[in-house]
């Protein structure tokens, strides 16, 4: 659960990265752009409990936890892999209890302020806020490349944190930032 | 001294005989350094480069098609093989190469019968004999033309040039193509890599660097962000998107992380002199790999590896992200690459040594020997070590080069370039 946390940061640092890089001199950076949208996918993966999510990330030996992520381990989180060690072995089964339907991941982004379904966890009150609008936007991406920046055309017209910025069929089919990286 | 992002250096490139060196910048300038000759009369100016010329290769432009702004910054030079009196060489930005010739002019023409010194026609009835012009010696002109502008062969950013060894074609990489061109034609090149996938959804992997062997002039390699290496045979098909032979190491397991893939691209892939070996470098190691042997590197050496439990703030800062170069001195027994804090790593092939050093301006005072550095990670820390958290991430080198005969380095600090020669041990070993 806790690594969801370092997850959930790792998703907002790279969506912020995607952000910034539409308005860099020079032009889209195709491979940086790949490698933030292959962590991105990672992040959200695990983030959303989805399988193989935290199966791509065996469980570590039980070290000393590395100094990342300072401000998860002064909140008394524990870091990534700790709690599925404690598990003894991670189970990968071919449907994961946590995973959403499409259904119940449109509902969660329709309601503006409502926190995503997680088991409770304190959290300040500034990040309700950036975890409600990140939850948002992960369930408006595709798996893909392109659904991936697809978002990103879809958020910038939507502004204000947790509205609704498009149901995931319709931004799939519109692609915008696909055309745009093939024409570039 | 106010530093100008401009200035920042791109690139660094001795030519062959190491007698000149190049510099780009971001702001599209090269520089050209030369060696002075030892001489007996100045024995402390012996073997200094000295700045030989300056001129602006790239300027900033605009592709009103696509409403992007094409960055000047020179990504890389590469230096022809001197086949006469001139000395030429091949820079590019993300978009277009260019062939520049650099000439000297340290003579000229003097006493014409019918034009006087400043070129103006004499008076004729002035003319009472005829003189045979002589040249004279004038004060050195460095003068560099472009002779061949290589446009419109990418679509997306350039990352390197390679200069065959038949000096007639080179190739130039971007993230999903490579071309093959004839160094003599601008308007056409041969694409002979293209990993652009049908969707681009699809993508997974982009070109990161590329090279030609230094002997055959049908192989060449490339590199890619998952960390594979490619060599192909140009004699094998027409379009080498079928490698010759694939060189990747399996991850390991226990250091898997949202950041394993990051860590793994190859930044710079560079072949040994002698052609049998090729060094990669990826975020925190620097690898050889045996031509022979496709499953995994010969060697490896960490560079930092007290980095990798810092991966998550240096993917936050963008430094997870910094291209760094790779090396190789002249008899491929030492192997050199940079790291931040201005400190750059030297890996002694033979006797398993390494050195880290720095180049700042307090220890590169002319003629002062340049103190070994420590990253002390814990444990007993001596005096002058540098803890990791005091580490600057903004210093970085990027950028080195090693003279191709001699132990001399070049090192490119953002926009300082520091030149370091070891005079005890000029010779290789």
């Amino acid at each position: 659960m806790e690594f969801r946390l370092e997850a959930h940061r790792i998703v907002s640092i790279s969506l912020g990265k995607i952000y910034s890089a539409r308005g860099q001199r020079g032009g889209l950076k195709l491979h940086k752009n790949l490698l933030v949208s292959l962590v991105l996918r990672s992040a959200r993966r695990v983030y959303l409990g989805e399988p193989g999510g935290e199966c791509g990330l065996p469980p570590r030996p039980r070290d000393p936890p590395p100094p990342d992520c300072e401000r998860l381990r002064r909140g008394g989180y524990r870091p990534l892999g700790s709690e599925a060690a404690a598990r003894g072995r991670v189970e990968c089964p071919a449907e994961s209890p946590r995973k959403r339907s499409a259904v119940e991941r449109g509902q969660a982004a329709g309601s503006p302020g409502k926190k995503p379904r997680r088991e409770a966890e304190p959290s300040p009150p500034q990040e309700d806020m950036e975890t409600g609008n990140v939850a948002s936007l992960i369930s408006i991406f595709g798996s893909s490349f392109s659904g991936l920046l697809g978002k990103e055309r879809g958020a910038a017209e939507a502004s204000e944190p947790g509205q609704v910025c498009c149901e995931q069929p319709v931004l799939r089919s519109l692609n915008p930032w696909s055309t745009a990286i093939v024409a570039f | 001294r106010l530093s100008i992002s401009s200035d920042i250096i791109s690139t660094v490139e001795f030519n062959h005989t190491g007698e000149l060196l190049a510099t780009g910048d971001k702001g599209g300038r090269v520089v050209i350094f030369q060696r002075e000759p030892e001489s007996k009369n100045e024995p402390y100016n012996q073997g200094e480069y000295n700045v030989y010329s300056t001129f602006q290769s790239h300027e900033p432009e605009f592709d009103y098609l696509k409403s992007l702004e094409i960055e000047e910054k020179i990504n890389k030079i590469k230096w022809l093989p001197q086949q006469n009196a001139a000395h030429s060489l091949l820079s590019t930005n993300d978009k277009t190469i260019k062939l520049w010739k650099v000439t000297e002019r340290d003579k000229r023409p003097e006493g014409y019968n019918l034009k006087d010194e400043e070129g103006k026609l004499k008076d004729l009835s002035t003319v009472t004999s005829l003189q045979v012009p002589v040249l004279k010696p004038m004060d050195l002109m460095v003068e560099v033309t472009p002779r061949r502008i290589f446009a419109n062969g990418h679509t997306y950013h350039v990352n390197s040039i390679s200069v065959n060894s038949d000096c007639e074609t080179y190739m130039s990489a971007d993230d999903l193509r490579i071309n093959l061109w004839h160094l003599a034609i601008t308007d056409r090149s041969f694409n002979i890599v293209d990993i652009k996938p049908a969707n681009m959804e699809d993508l997974t992997e982009v070109i990161t660097a590329s090279e030609f062997h230094p002997h055959h002039c049908n192989l060449f390699v490339y590199s890619s962000s998952k960390g594979s290496l490619r060599l192909c045979d140009m004699r094998a098909s027409a379009l080498c998107d079928k490698h010759s032979k694939l060189f990747e190491e399996p991850e390991d397991p226990s250091n898997r992380s949202f950041f394993s893939e990051i860590i793994s691209s190859v930044s710079d892939v560079k072949f040994s002199h002698s052609g049998r070996y090729m060094l990669t470098r990826d975020y925190l190691t620097v690898k050889v790999w045996d031509l022979n042997m496709e499953t995994k590197p010969i060697e490896t050496y960490q560079v930092h590896d007290y980095l990798r439990s810092k991966l998550c703030s240096l993917y936050e800062n963008d430094c997870i992200f910094d291209k760094f170069e790779c090396a190789w001195n002249g008899s491929d027994s030492v192997i050199m690459t940079g790291a931040y804090n201005n400190f750059f790593r030297m890996f002694d092939r033979n006797t398993k040594r390494d050195v880290t050093l720095e180049a700042s301006r307090e220890s590169s005072k002319p003629r002062a020997i340049l103190k070994p550095r420590r990253v002390c990670v814990g444990g007993k820390r001596r005096k002058d070590d540098i803890s990791v958290d005091s580490l600057d991430f903004t210093k970085k080198i990027l950028h080195t080069a090693w003279h191709p005969t001699e132990n001399i380095i070049a090192i490119a600090a953002t926009n300082n370039l520091y030149i370091f020669q070891d005079k005890v041990n000029s010779e290789m070993h």
